[in-house]
């Protein structure tokens, strides 16, 4: 099928143009300075974080990294994905996806980040298991 | 109200100028397929669709992330020497390179709205041809960790490591190589909507195949994004 460039040009009291909404997402064109400066933000966040990772930050290491990364994501969803001109139901198809993600990660994180914590038989904290183990007997009659 | 949609329905049903002489009382542009209809109605179908499919995508990875945040929190000190096999400079060349493809293939779509036929088509190259080089940089990291014996499950053959950082490279592998088929399958959706654009199909009021294809190119990259610093950088 040819390019009919005939085929196409709709005036706006055309009864197909009645959303203007839509006519305007359809034809909305970022300037080209745009994607040149997120493209240049999301090489400097690239540096940074393999920067970041030659510094010992403890256990912020994880969090660094994720935000710089969620930070890189949104620039590629906001302005390379379009999300900014998009419907807002894309982006809340999108955003659903992720809240939904989100549980996958809590309830896991949430059972074995604490599955130590309690000892199922006496009821006391095991998170230190690597405790001389000569000190506890007299530590742990007193605290329980 | 309803006699005036009755009218603008009529109206538009005998447009003169429109239906091109397609069967029966097909009508509107040449691109509007017969089952919408405006264009409008079929942009935001397509959009829709691909946005609920990338959902499934980034669902898909997501298990795949709680996975390895999961075994690396049962094996935490093992996960970290591991990672130190896996080299930083090459992890940040294919995430440079695949930033870069998605900035060209943002241009493309760009190009594509404007009209501009021969930038699209250098743009949709260009943005192959990282994938092209994304690949070539995987392959010396795989042939260097099969060297090496840093293999999934019974194929881990590394003395330097304990034996259980084969769960390690079970992710990695999977992790990567899925990441990887979805850049062998992006080069070839790419290369369909580039022959699509030196036929001359699209145009400022449709390029949708561009669109879609871009946002399916960009999530790769996106996915990219989480995983370069999961695998490569986090100690």
């Amino acid at each position: 099928m040819a390019t009919d460039p005939t085929a196409v040009p709709r005036h706006p009291d055309d009864p197909h143009t009645h959303d203007p909404e839509a006519h305007a997402i359809a034809h909305h064109v970022d300037p080209l300075w745009l994607y040149l400066a997120v493209f240049g933000a999301l090489i400097v966040l690239t540096v940074v974080t393999v920067a970041a990772s030659y510094v010992d930050f403890g256990r912020a290491n994880t969090v660094i990294a994720v935000l710089i990364a969620t930070t890189k994501a949104l620039f590629v969803a906001v302005y390379f994905m379009h999300l900014r001109h998009d419907r807002r139901f894309n982006a809340l198809v999108f955003v659903s996806g992720l809240f939904f993600l989100s549980f996958l990660f809590l309830f896991t994180l949430a059972d074995t980040s604490t599955r130590n914590d309690v000892d199922d038989y006496h009821g006391k904290s095991t998170a230190e298991p690597q405790a001389a183990p000569t000190s506890q007997p007299s530590a742990s009659p007193a605290s329980h | 109200m309803t006699t005036s949609t009755a009218s603008a329905t009529d109206a538009h049903e005998h447009a003169p100028g429109e239906g091109h002489g397609h069967e029966g009382h097909h009508h509107g542009p040449a691109f509007l397929a017969h089952h919408f209809d405006t264009p409008e109605q079929q942009l935001d179908s397509a959009k829709l669709g691909m946005w609920v499919f990338l959902v499934t995508e980034v669902l898909m990875f997501g298990g795949l992330f709680a996975a390895f945040i999961l075994f690396k929190s049962f094996d935490t000190k093992v996960f970290i020497l591991a990672h130190e096999h896996l080299n930083k400079v090459q992890g940040g060349t294919n995430t440079v390179v695949l930033l870069t493809s998605s900035l060209t293939m943002a241009l493309a779509v760009r190009s594509s709205a404007l009209g501009k036929r021969a930038a699209t088509t250098n743009y949709l190259l260009a943005t192959i041809a990282c994938a092209g080089i994304f690949l070539v940089v995987k392959y010396f990291e795989y042939s260097h960790k099969i060297h090496d014996g840093l293999l999934p499950g019974d194929f881990f053959a590394n003395p330097e490591l304990p034996r259980s950082a084969h769960v390690f490279f079970s992710l990695y592998f999977m992790m990567t190589g899925l990441h990887g088929i979805h850049v062998v399958i992006g080069m070839g959706l790419i290369s369909w909507v580039l022959w699509r654009n030196l036929r001359g199909d699209f145009s400022p009021e449709y390029y949708t195949a561009v669109d879609i294809v871009g946002l399916y190119w960009h999530l790769v990259d996106l996915i990219w994004i989480y995983l370069f610093p999961l695998l490569y950088l986090i100690g």
